[in-house]
């Protein structure tokens, strides 16, 4: 089985290459690049129309060779393959090279938004776990009662309502109108003058509607996931027979069932590593808060190439490294999962 | 917030270009990353003289009978009344990408808060539209017609205390043509128009351009702003160094607090060298300026609605007539401005002449007849907007009142379209000519906010007969395919601003057909060239506005622009405690609520103030539910009459 | 039915299912037991067979939409002739007496018509108005707020189109193309999966790169990119949806095929000397069907918030599309002043999701033979 897993972590290599490359060849062909952007804002002001007053900016095009230095200073100069493997050397010396939008290294922009995406990340997965795993379970034993039925269509709701719409709601009623809560932000604007007690609360109470419409999407699949492995659990035979042997069924559960029944739960645990790297960037921007996703989209949508990248490789590394964690999470659980026989599970 | 064309007129037209970094005004810099201490030179750099073509040159000593001019008699629009202190509050939408005044992604919109801050030798007044001192006193116009010289005021500091003098108007001109900002604008405007500028003494300092135009345009095209040049060291690593570094600047901000991602703080300098000048004085009032990073409008309107930020732009229809509305309007703690402005605009529908069908005029003629924008005004623009009538308006006595824009009317679109040989409609109601051809279009547009006004013209359109295909891209997007004149219909505007309207750059042939200019239309006329040519070479403003009518009717008669709509006004909320004159606001003001000098392009800006005790008296009605009953101000004085 | 071992029943845990026999599907058009078994056995889930009957309902009721909520009419008595403007080529005023040459506005006609009292009527259909008819009245500004009167029953949106118009029009094209990715990513996925399943090894091993590879790729450029070339289309975006949506498929196949290739159905008919095709087509798929069918309700439900997720963020179908995403922007803007925007389609998405889900439920327990065991 170590063999399976050297194997998987070598396999990383190709997987990553592969995916830089890929997405390094999509950058440029994506229309709008920093180059583009430039033009069309230089653009909107003319010659000497009367825009000229105070405008500086001539109305003359570039000649070929300035536009050949543009793209010698976004890079744009050499052939995709060239510049593709100067980025690569870059990165296996750790230097992801500079935003385009930010002129600063893209590893601080990246590392400015980790601490509050952390935080949010790891909340979200205590929550979901938390509120899932005891949820799941109840609505397993009582298959089929109001009480079941009530909670699917909450969390169901809650999974199909999109979570955009339901931060704004939440914003316009808790935070404009009933003002229980600030108008968005990671932490007050005097947070640093408050006792550590203060900064605690402080954070709590900025984290509350955001935490909220981050989990009300993610409950219901984790919480039907648990429940059906459970309840299959419950009808095997060796759950039955302990029952009908007389064990307390309390201990059936817990004893037996539930640590099976977490198999299904724990294939996916591994990838939730990834999950620092992602948050919704909407949720993002109308909480005001200064995350990954939103660091994401924007450079997305304003073609910040090396920030994109920066962030591809992480999230790829995150990714790829969460799939082998998420074997091993299912290999601790489940003695019997043998890998690396011919049949890989993932 | 509407036009983002006039959002980005109005950041370049504070675009004195400059850069610094100041010391002395209690910098207080909190940034989330480490950077280098960056060390400004101990001694200027030594830069190479400014290169003189052939032919261009400004005379060694300064000529004797230059006729020094000032200007002291204008009016004086500041309000006596106005007090000193207090923070503003305001926010943008997402933190600058830099500090920097030039140079890549400066064009963002905290460059409206940079640039204003930053002088150049002489100012517009917001409504005689002339020429006011700033940095320069006096100015004198040269014999050759395309040269100014200036007096600099010797009070003038930057924001670190250093003089300003003639020697950082000659580093402008190196600077900006330097290759190390990385800005090939700037690098061609200085060197394709601004010619050769020379210091004389400390203080005195000429400059000369291209080309020969009236004194007042003059100032507008060859008046650069200085640079600091004690501050910046010129290298491949400038953009970089510079990012985040706070350049000394002129006016009466400086940035004195930044954190990453969150907010900005400027702060007045308390002994401004402008402080007791004319038309300078009972300015820029507030004492500090909290820009605060709120990414969502609806939120940003929410933090308005508490007291967070004092004012909130509502020139948008739906903002001005849903959003604010509530308690906090109704009891007047919050007060409603309208102020109607007379601000260049130009936007419409640009089409495109080398699409085989849009190339027959006739086609033009049907489009523009089937365009209801009436309809579009008195429903989703509920009335506020008004039909522009020509491709640009706006310049005084340069506007041509007498061109009617061609009306919703189905019967002439009919006609036209008959002639051109789409007599035929096919199953679905559209229009075909002999050749099968439909006349369907697409209009390229990048303002998602506009597909409203855009689907009740192509709902209107049908009627006619014609098809239009929404072609909805992102912002970079359609600009790209509009300067690549991939586009058959431009849905745009232009940055129109300053004293005069321009049309070479728009209409003049050595453009068209050619991709990266702004001759989106492709509009090529052999008859309109030599006067485009003529307006520009005249130095005779009566020759120039005679020019510039005749020009607008050509372009109206050719029908390549169907105008659309004009924004005739600027409107906003502020509490109670944000105090205005009298008059709201100066004649050309772009916006009331401008903490800084510049409003589109006139020194309209800073003339608000915060009144602390009526802050107290208002949160105080606030907290025990007293009203001061709903208070809407509305100034008509310079409404212009819709033309239809 | 109790036939699997508890070891493999472990193993299918995660989403369970229990293997079945191979049913012969070749055998004519009777029906299989083992369906009919399953039929009963969702009939008897309530909650998912109401759904289920209640989305079908919607869904044919929305095909046929044209006759339901229209600006054209659906019968029109004129001069003692009928005509049917529903479907085909539009019919200018000028046929019913008008003046003008472009389609008729029937709302106009049918109130012209009765007052003139000369016989002729206009029959509308229940909802009076297109998903694209801007219904503006000039001096009244949109959005205008739901009203029996006016026959905007869910108001309309802030261009005077009627919501609920829009919102039935948008169903429509939510789940066309949440049924087209669902078809185009589930053959790749089957052929594919199965594939990699089946003979593991090379094939496998590049296949499962070429997925995690694919999975990293922004979808978002894809689209800025297309959308540089060609005006987006329901096909084109549906193209680009597929590129991107056949992974999941292929890698739930794949595992299922590993599975199923070792059992010993499997290897008796290998040893019986069948031919890979045969192996596949009669033991594998038959067997890993309830796998495809319990993911269908979820893959429908991914559809329709994808399209939703694109247009509202504006990367979606152009404008004037009638769209829930688009509905959903506008909803987030009027929040306060138009709520009824924001209500319809905001309740609309979860009804149609829930449901989704509820049916998606119901299958799988239809397919799962075991009986759930519970305790009071």
């Amino acid at each position: 089985m170590t063999s399976y897993f050297i194997r998987r972590f070598l396999l990383i290599v190709p997987t990553f290459i592969g995916v830089t490359i890929l997405v390094f060849t999509l950058t440029r062909l994506v229309p709008g690049g920093p180059i583009e952007r430039m033009m069309s804002e230089a653009r909107l002001a003319g010659d000497e129309t009367a825009a000229s007053s105070y405008d500086s900016q001539g109305g003359s095009t570039l000649s070929d060779a300035q536009l050949e230095d543009l793209k010698a200073y976004y890079g744009f100069d050499k052939p995709v393959v060239v510049s593709y493997f100067e980025w690569l050397g870059k990165v296996l010396v750790l230097d992801l090279g500079r935003s385009t939008r930010y002129s600063d290294p893209v590893w601080d922009t990246i590392t400015d938004r980790l601490p509050v995406s952390i935080f949010y990340g790891i909340w979200t997965l205590i929550l979901t776990y938390g509120v899932c795993i005891p949820l799941g379970m109840y609505k397993a034993i009582r298959h089929k009662t109001a009480f079941d039925n009530v909670t699917s269509a909450v969390i169901f709701a809650g999974y199909a309502i999109p979570s955009y719409v339901v931060a704004l709601l939440l914003l316009t009623i808790f935070a404009a109108n009933l003002e229980w809560f600030p108008l968005g932000g990671f932490v007050g604007p005097d947070f640093d003058e408050l006792s550590l007690i203060g900064k605690a609360g402080d954070l709590f109470i900025h984290a509350v509607l955001p935490l909220i419409a981050y989990t009300a999407g993610s409950f219901a699949f984790s919480t039907i996931l648990m429940k059906n492995s459970l309840m299959d659990n419950l009808a095997a035979e060796y759950v039955r027979t302990a029952v009908a042997k007389g064990m307390d069924f309390k201990r059936a559960i817990f004893g037996h069932a539930f640590r099976n029944s977490l198999i299904p739960l724990a294939t996916g645990f591994g990838n939730n590593i990834s999950l620092i790297l992602t948050g919704s960037f909407l949720i993002e921007k109308i909480f005001n808060i200064d995350g990954f996703g939103l660091l994401g989209f924007e450079s997305l949508v304003e073609r910040d190439y090396p920030v994109v990248m920066g962030i591809l490789v992480l999230s790829s590394l995150l990714f790829l490294i969460g799939n082998i964690l998420s074997d091993i999470c299912v290999a601790l659980v489940d003695p019997r999962v043998k890998f690396g026989s011919g049949e890989t599970s993932q | 917030m509407d036009c983002p064309a006039k959002n980005i007129a109005a950041l370049a037209f504070g675009a004195l270009l400059t850069a610094g970094c100041g010391s002395e005004t209690n910098i207080h810099l909190e940034l989330g990353t480490t950077h280098e201490p960056y060390a400004p030179p101990e001694t200027a750099v030594v830069l190479p003289p400014i290169e003189v073509r052939e032919g261009d040159g400004l005379p060694d000593t300064l000529p004797e009978d230059l006729v020094w001019i000032t200007n002291d008699e204008d009016p004086v629009f500041a309000s006596p009344d106005a007090k000193r202190g207090g923070t503003f509050h305001t926010s943008i939408s997402g933190f600058p990408l830099t500090l920097r005044r030039v140079g890549p992604d400066s064009n963002g919109s905290f460059a409206g808060f940079l640039r204003p801050n930053q002088f150049g030798p002489i100012a517009l007044h917001p409504d005689t539209r002339r020429a006011i001192p700033a940095l320069a006193t006096h100015w004198a116009f040269g014999a050759d017609g395309r040269s100014i010289y200036y007096r600099l005021n010797p009070k003038a500091r930057w924001s670190d205390g250093v003089p300003v003098t003639a020697d950082d108007f000659v580093f402008a001109v190196q600077f900006m043509r330097s290759k190390a900002i990385v800005a090939p604008w700037y690098n061609n405007y200085y060197t394709e128009r601004i010619r050769d500028l020379k210091r004389y003494d400390d203080h005195t300092y000429g400059v000369q351009g291209a080309n020969a135009m009236p004194g007042a345009e003059m100032h507008g095209s060859y008046g650069i702003g200085p640079q600091p040049r004690h501050f910046h060291v010129l290298n491949e690593d400038w953009v970089a160094n510079t990012n985040w570094q706070i350049e000394p600047n002129t006016g009466p901000y400086q940035v004195t607090k930044v954190r990453k991602g969150k907010y900005l703080e400027m702060t007045r300098k308390a002994d401004w060298w402008g402080n007791d000048l004319r038309y300078f004085k009972h300015r820029f009032n507030p004492d500090k300026i909290r820009v605060d990073v709120i990414r969502d409008p609806n939120v940003a309107f929410q933090h308005f609605l508490k007291g967070n930020l004092d004012t909130m732009g509502l020139v948008l229809p739906q903002y001005w007539h849903d959003k604010a509305t509530g308690a906090a309007f109704d009891r007047g703690y919050i007060v409603k401005y309208w102020f109607y402005n007379e601000q260049p605009e130009a936007s419409g529908m640009y089409l495109n002449m080398s699409d085989p069908i849009l190339a027959d005029e006739r086609v033009r003629f049907g489009i523009a007849h089937s365009m209801d924008f009436e309809r579009v005004i008195t429903t989703v623009l509920r009335n506020d907007y008004d039909r522009l009538s020509t491709f640009q308006i706006g310049f005084g006595d340069y506007d041509n009142n007498d061109i009617q824009p061609r009306e919703f009317d189905l019967d002439k679109a009919d006609a036209y379209f008959d002639a051109a040989g789409f007599e035929t409609r096919g199953g679905d109601g559209i229009r075909i000519n002999d050749a099968g051809q439909r006349l369907s279009f697409q209009v390229t547009y990048g303002w998602p906010q506009h597909t409203d006004r855009l689907v009740v013209l192509q709902e209107e359109a049908r009627k006619a007969g014609l098809e239009l295909v929404l072609d909805l891209k992102d912002g970079p997007g359609s600009f790209k395919k509009m300067l690549e004149k991939k586009h058959q219909i431009a849905w745009s505007g232009w940055a129109a601003g300053g004293l005069a309207p321009g049309y070479w750059e728009h209409f003049h042939s050595v453009n068209a057909n050619k991709t990266q200019t702004n001759n989106i239309t492709n509009h090529a006329n052999p008859r309109m060239d030599p006067l485009i040519m003529q307006y520009r070479a005249s130095t005779s403003l009566e020759e120039r506005v005679r020019l510039a009518r005749i020009l607008e009717q050509m372009v109206h008669d050719s029908g390549v622009v169907v105008p659309t709509f004009r924004v005739p006004y600027t409107r906003a909320g502020a509490w109670r405690w944000v105090k205005l004159p009298e008059s709201l606001a100066p004649r050309t003001s772009a916006s009331m609520f401008s903490a800084f000098a510049d409003t589109g392009g006139f020194s309209g800006g800073g003339l608000f103030w915060i009144d602390l005790e009526e802050k107290e008296r208002t949160l105080e009605a606030k907290s025990d539910g007293e009203s001061f009953g709903p208070t809407t101000i509305v100034n008509t004085t310079y409404r212009v009459q819709p033309a239809s | 039915m109790k036939t699997a071992t508890t070891d493999s029943r472990l193993a299918d845990s995660a989403s369970g299912r229990s293997p079945q026999r191979p049913s012969r599907l070749r055998e004519g058009f009777t029906i299989n037991p083992q369906t009919v078994k399953q039929w009963r056995r969702f009939r008897s889930i309530k909650r998912g067979y109401y759904s289920a009957v209640a989305l079908v309902v919607a869904l044919i009721l929305s095909a046929g939409a044209e006759l339901l909520v229209n600006g054209r009419a659906l019968i029109v008595s004129y001069d003692g002739e009928l005509y049917f403007p529903t479907y085909g080529d539009i019919i200018p005023g000028n046929t019913f007496g008008r003046d003008y040459e472009y389609e008729t506005d029937y709302r106009d006609l049918k109130a012209l018509f009765k007052e003139q009292d000369r016989g002729n009527w206009v029959l509308m259909p229940p909802v009076p108005y297109g998903p694209l008819e801007n219904d503006l009245i000039p001096g009244y500004f949109p959005p205008y707020a739901p009203s029996f009167e006016s026959g905007h029953y869910l108001g309309t949106d802030q261009t005077g189109r009627d919501v609920l118009a829009r919102l039935i029009y948008g169903f429509r094209i939510a789940f066309a193309f949440a049924f087209l990715l669902l078809l185009c990513n589930y053959l790749i996925g089957i052929a594919v999966g199965c594939a990699m399943g089946f003979w593991g090894g090379v094939f496998d091993l590049l296949f499962q790169r070429v997925i995690e590879i694919w999975n990293m790729v922004p979808s978002l450029y894809v689209i800025m990119i297309v959308t540089s070339i060609v005006i987006p289309n329901f096909w084109t975006l549906a193209v680009v949806m597929v590129i991107f949506g056949w992974t999941q498929m292929t890698w739930n196949m794949r595992t299922s095929t590993y599975k199923e290739k070792t059992r010993e159905y499997v290897l008796a008919a290998r040893a019986l000397g069948a031919s890979n095709t045969r192996q596949i087509g009669s033991h594998v798929i038959p067997n890993t069907i309830s796998v495809i069918v319990s993911f269908i309700p979820f893959s429908i439900a991914g559809g329709i918030f994808l399209l939703t997720a694109l247009d509202y963020l504006g990367f979606g179908l152009p404008p004037p599309t009638p769209s829930w995403g688009e509905l959903l922007a506008q909803g987030q803007n009027h929040i306060v002043t138009a709520p009824w925007i924001i209500l319809s389609v905001g309740i609309s998405i979860s009804i149609v999701l829930i449901m989704v889900n509820y049916i998606g439920e119901a299958v799988r327990e239809a397919f799962d033979p075991k009986k759930h065991a519970y305790y009071q």
